[in-house]
């Protein structure tokens, strides 16, 4: 469904992302690990359309992506992106705008179970609240793809619950569900498969649960195994 | 493209308000100074409608250039190449807005000027008869020099034809900067380069066709028929630097 | 509900369900949450909780119905032998504690009688 084939993207000297191919399929959600700084957020936005690779492709359906393909993923970034002047009702609307698969009702929903309204200036929002207004607004889409790129980040113990069970409800079998997050412990139960990304470089993907049958580890562990006291330190 | 528009104009609404605030405020000094006979307020406020109506157009010019700058090199920038938008689009919606707006406001700005010409000559006879005195002396000077209506609209529609072609000479060093020179040194110098020579390249070309025998109208509206084709072609590599090399 | 992460997490569910339908709280022939619910309830992947289902269909503790969803098993005889079979599991836990406390299950079985007295 979403997969690269040995893409790379250099910032001036630096590789961010070093020939990695990887694979999603529908009706998994991916933990994407790695420290900060690994290419996680790279690869993603590479994905979205947002940067464009040095080399390599990001495949959707076996086509590039494109405008096309726009349609169908839904990407969040870690950083706030909204305009300044708009409201969190003209957030949604900006959305319902552009894209087909966006459901003013179900952000109206989603919105109040974040505990926000619709009147609320996304400027004057705490780093919490826009993190949930993020969530809400990406995932009314009814998308093939979702890539989030760090859901829990400046949200509460309570609040990231809500979060859990918003992205299990936008689940199913035709889905690609991305997460990255180094809250690993979040996603330890609601992922299904995991993708290790080091300096760049894909170094390893596991099935969870099977991790846990055959070697009696968490993703966690598995994550100290990779990284070691690098990880530690993001 | 309509929607995107939408949102172009919401984001230049507030400089297209103060601009219009501006004008109103100038054009009620100039009543109050006409009605009542007040020449200091008067002379005042047209000079001020003048300088509001010519640095009105070329800061709502100037806002879209800042804007596309933030809509290229910040996070907003998600907001615009996350929906299903080509490049061609999503900057043809910020020329279209923008050419509108400027055209609009260039309009308005000209059928006061034409209303405040004539109010001012109602009131004062006098002013008329210099006016036809100076018309007179030009035209003695030279027979081609005419000040009429059609002479003044197309020397408007010129002036603004010139300066859309200027703000997508500023469009493409915005995108060149950001797109291909990101990040190295002197990228905002460089792309200064690029506007000032596609610029000069234009007004070359404006030139040449000035020399063929017209009157200053045709002359005019050639003038502004070259920009807009400059302006064309100019979008056009824009977008397509956009859509392939910008990463945002 | 908490995980222990180092185990699979479809054996800690169908662990949490396994004890309800011994126990009664769900009765033989209830109706059981869908997949995706029971995903939900739980906080896990969609694909565990299909797992869950699954297993406790393997162990007979429950079936699904085409197009009516999954119910307990109105066996009794199963539910009787899961209850024994997680009495004789935790009774397997407490004398492997003990031992490791150096307790035999002789002074173990004397120390249980002196608690009730």
């Amino acid at each position: 469904m979403l997969e690269s084939r040995s893409i790379t993207k250099k910032f001036g000297s630096k590789t961010a992302v070093d020939q990695v191919t990887v694979r999603f399929e529908p009706g998994h959600i991916y933990a994407v690990l790695g420290p900060n700084g690994s290419g996680k957020t790279t690869w993603m936005k590479m994905a979205a359309g947002l940067i464009k690779p040095t080399s390599g492709e990001v495949l959707f359906d076996g086509k590039p992506v494109n405008i096309e393909s726009r349609k169908h993923i839904a990407y969040m970034s870690t950083e706030p992106y909204f305009y300044t002047w708009m409201t969190a009702r003209d957030v949604g609307r900006y959305y319902e705008d552009f894209f087909e698969d966006f459901s003013y009702a179900t952000y109206k929903r989603l919105l109040e179970r974040m505990e926000l309204t619709e009147d609320m200036k996304t400027s004057a929002l705490s780093s919490g609240m826009m993190a949930k207004l993020k969530i809400a607004v990406t995932l009314a889409r009814d998308a093939m793809v979702y890539m989030l790129d760090e859901p829990f980040n400046g949200i509460d113990l309570l609040a990231r619950d809500e979060i859990r069970q918003t992205i299990l409800e936008r689940a199913d079998e035709s889905k690609v569900l991305l997460l990255s997050s180094h809250l690993v412990e979040e996603m330890e139960a609601i992922a299904d498969k995991a993708v290790f990304i080091r300096k760049g470089q894909l170094v390893d993907q596991v099935d969870l649960e099977q991790l846990r049958t055959e070697k009696g580890i968490s993703m966690a562990d598995r994550y100290r195994e990779i990284y070691g006291h690098e990880g530690a330190q993001a | 493209m309509i929607k995107l528009m939408k949102y172009e104009f919401r984001k230049t609404l507030f400089v297209k308000l103060i601009v219009l605030g501006a004008m109103a405020l100038a054009e009620i000094a100039f009543l109050v100074g006409l009605w009542g006979d007040k020449e200091r307020t008067l002379s005042l406020s047209i000079l001020l409608l003048t300088f509001i109506a010519l640095g009105g157009i070329m800061i709502i010019g100037l806002a879209s250039v800042v804007i596309l700058h933030r809509d290229v090199s910040t996070r907003q920038s998600y907001m615009l190449f996350m929906t299903p938008n080509s490049s061609t689009t999503i900057l043809g919606a910020k020329l279209l807005e923008n050419g509108l707006s400027i055209v609009m406001a260039g309009a308005c700005f000209f059928a006061l000027g034409a209303l405040d010409i004539t109010l001012l000559f109602a009131k004062m006879g006098q002013l008329e008869d210099l006016w036809q005195m100076i018309m007179s002396f030009l035209h003695s000077i030279n027979q081609e020099i005419t000040l009429d209506l059609p002479v003044m609209l197309s020397l408007m529609i010129s002036i603004l034809g010139n300066w859309i072609s200027t703000v997508t000479a500023m469009y493409l060093g915005v995108v060149v900067a950001n797109a291909l020179l990101n990040g190295k040194r002197f990228s905002g110098f460089l792309s200064f380069i690029i506007i000032v020579i596609l610029l000069w390249a234009v007004s070359w070309i404006q030139m040449q066709a000035a020399d063929i025998k017209a009157s200053i109208q045709t002359v005019f509206l050639i003038d502004a028929g070259i920009a807009l084709l400059a302006s064309l072609v100019m979008y056009i590599v824009t977008a397509q630097i956009m859509e392939r090399k910008l990463s945002v | 509900m908490q995980y222990d992460p180092n185990r699979p997490i479809w054996l800690q569910v169908m662990t949490d369900l396994q004890t309800e339908i011994a126990t009664g709280k769900r009765a033989p022939g209830s109706k059981l949450p869908g997949g995706r619910d029971l995903a939900m309830t739980y906080s896990i992947n969609p694909n565990t909780a299909a797992r869950v289902y699954q297993e406790l269909e393997k162990e007979g503790l429950c079936e699904t119905r085409r197009g009516l969803g999954t119910f307990v098993t109105e066996n009794e005889q199963h539910i009787v032998s899961l209850r024994e079979g997680m009495a004789r599991q935790a009774v397997r836990d407490f004398l492997e504690r003990m031992a490791v406390l150096g307790i035999s299950p002789e002074q173990a079985v004397e120390m249980i009688r002196k608690q009730e007295d």
